[in-house]
């Protein structure tokens, strides 16, 4: 018990102190040895992305989030309804009622959306 | 087996039902609101009574299912509660979306229902959501107006925190019990581990949100000034009664064991500080309101404290207390809750000064109003006063509770100063002339709390002795063929 803690602090240790090591050195290395000469293409951001145009305070449509949530009602039908199926022969009647109560309460949710007018796309 | 979990959970199923119809009639018929609220309060109506006619008790699939006698009386309270909230919502929620706000108060129903009829941590927290999740919408729901939008949040946001606390208490109570059912909890009774305590404190903290005690009361004030003033209503009248039973069940038989006494810290020293807490600056707050709603909720916070400090005494009479108090507690607030919806849609406002001349303008409402505020205040023939005398009466038989006894009797007497200041505003100051007074739902069934209150004052017996007899049970059960 005591030992199995004594090496699991020993390894967080050592995984602590090993990335510590290379960082610790290229940070000698840059203060030692290069000198800092910042320039525009130094410091352009080459490889990792395209330079960014505009302000990122953009306002964008939240209306598809909607359409995710009912896509939620046909994601968890099918979680439900492939073991329902595969099972099928072997279930007594009153797994067959319940599930047909889970598809009444989703098939009403997606209906009341519906007639909402909440799949029209604005 | 089976058969006997759906018909201890119909007046359940029937509410669900007549929500989806409440939906669906909300899509159908969009502009009937007359034949909509009635649609709910029938199936409303029918719960009850199914409740009434199928009084099957005892404990299903492990405790996930546990009705007794105590938790059937306290579904019906909560169903009555819940539809007060239906009736006041016809008065308060606007014309687009109505359908969908009379269902969502049936859904939160549903869950504080659940909640009274489970003896599983698991299934006690599922039923916290449901019953937050529809307050929540409920509270945003004139989502257009920003304070609304701000009380939607705000108890989102802490609401979803506390639910955190809860559900990690819950997780290390079970990491170390081994059982989420909480009369195995008991049993287990161990040596009172560290790690248990934190459980149950993180536990308490959870709770302490559903029933606005101090450190998680931030929300109260701006929720009930912002929301929708029936949700606020539900908030805090059929909340409250679902958080307070459920923190007196699961102190009474699951954590029992850990109550701690005056040299070993438990539950009992932490709700007493609490408590204390929230006594304290409930009624200190209130004093500076000038909102009648948010005057509401510094009072919701101190009553919060009354109740915390009749369970902290773990006295098994003080449960009782604590019980009765917190339905006439709920009775008394809903109460008050439905005049302010009135005055709100006549006088425009819910600031003290739109509370001016009520006595002239509409006698029966004052005098209703007066009944709510004396008895939060505690003034002796109505019903928080007798409520307020048996919780600390009882909460004395443990002696070591006695200073917080005085520091509550104390802050109650500041309380009356601002329960007064409204009433003079409501019976002294003149208001203005010619204000037009309707007829709505809301007046009837305020008159009918107001008089509920009354009754309860005169004979408490009324309610206390199905309490006494459904909570401890006699030794030998009637048998009944």
């Amino acid at each position: 018990m005591t030992n199995d803690y004594l090496l699991l602090t020993i390894f967080l240790a050592v995984a602590v102190v090993f990335p510590l090591i290379p960082l610790a050195m290229a940070w000698a290395w840059a203060r030692l040895f290069s000198p800092a000469k910042p320039g525009h293409d130094k410091q352009s951001a080459y490889e990792c992305g395209i330079e960014s145009t505009g302000p990122a305070r953009v306002q964008f449509q939240s209306h598809y989030y909607l359409y995710a949530l009912v896509f939620l009602v046909f994601d968890v039908e099918t979680v439900f309804l492939l073991p329902f199926a595969a099972a099928f022969l072997d279930l007594p009647v009153s797994a067959f009622l319940s599930l047909m109560v889970f598809l009444f309460l989703l098939a009403e949710g997606l209906v009341w959306a519906w007639a909402k007018g909440i799949l029209a796309w604005k | 087996m089976m058969n006997e979990v759906v018909q201890v959970l119909v007046p359940q199923a029937i509410l669900v039902l007549t929500a989806l119809v409440v939906l669906g009639l909300g899509v159908s018929v969009p502009k009937a609101r007359k034949p909509i609220t009635a649609a709910t309060l029938f199936g409303g109506f029918l719960a009850a009574g199914s409740g009434l006619l199928f009084p099957l008790n005892g404990s299903f699939l492990h405790g996930m299912v546990a009705v007794d006698p105590l938790s059937r009386m306290f579904q019906l309270v909560i169903l009555a509660l819940a539809l007060v909230a239906v009736v006041y919502a016809g008065d308060t929620f606007p014309e687009r979306h109505f359908a969908e706000s009379l269902a969502l108060i049936l859904f939160g129903a549903v869950g504080m229902m659940l909640l009274c009829a489970t003896d599983d941590l698991l299934m006690i927290f599922l039923a916290l959501e449901l019953t937050s999740i529809p307050l929540y919408v409920l509270a945003a729901f004139q989502k257009s107006g920003r304070s609304s939008a701000e009380a939607g949040l705000k108890y989102f946001l802490i609401g979803s925190v506390s639910a955190a606390f809860l559900l990690y208490g819950f997780s290390l109570i079970y990491g170390v019990s081994g059982t989420t059912h909480l009369a195995e909890i008991a049993r287990f009774s161990g040596p009172a581990d560290p790690l248990l305590l934190a459980g149950i404190a993180l536990s308490l903290g959870g709770l302490a949100f559903k029933v606005a005690a101090v450190p998680f009361q931030l929300w109260a004030p701006d929720v009930y000034e912002g929301a929708p003033t029936a949700a606020a209503a539900l908030i805090a009248s059929g909340s409250k009664v679902a958080g307070i039973f459920l923190l007196a069940k699961l102190l009474a038989t699951g954590l029992a064991p850990w109550a701690g006494s005056p040299v070993f810290p438990g539950w009992s020293l932490l709700l007493g500080v609490v408590a204390a807490a929230s006594i304290v600056l409930g009624n200190i707050a209130a004093l500076v309101q000038s909102n009648v709603k948010r005057l509401l909720a510094y009072s919701a916070i101190a009553h919060a404290g009354y109740l915390l400090l009749g369970l902290a005494s773990g006295q098994p009479a003080s449960f009782v207390a604590v019980l009765f108090y917190v339905v006439v507690y709920a009775t008394t607030t809903a109460g008050a809750f439905g005049v302010v919806i009135v005055v709100e849609r006549e006088h425009g406002g819910s600031r003290v000064d739109d509370f001016n001349g009520l006595a002239r303008s509409s006698p029966v409402l004052a005098i209703c109003l007066l009944v709510f505020l004396a008895s939060l205040a505690g003034i002796p023939p109505l019903a928080g006063f007798i409520g307020k005398f048996f919780l600390f009466s009882s909460a004395l038989g443990n002696p070591g509770i006695l200073w917080l006894v005085v520091l509550a009797l104390a802050a109650n007497a500041i309380s009356l100063y601002y329960y007064l200041i409204v009433l003079k505003h409501v019976f002294v100051v003149p208001g203005p002339d010619g204000v037009p007074t309707r007829s709505s739902a809301s007046r009837t069934v305020v008159a009918v709390l107001a008089l509920a209150v009354l009754v309860l004052g005169f004979f408490p017996n009324l309610l206390l002795s199905p309490l006494e007899r459904a909570a401890h049970p006699p030794a030998v059960p009637a048998q009944t063929p």
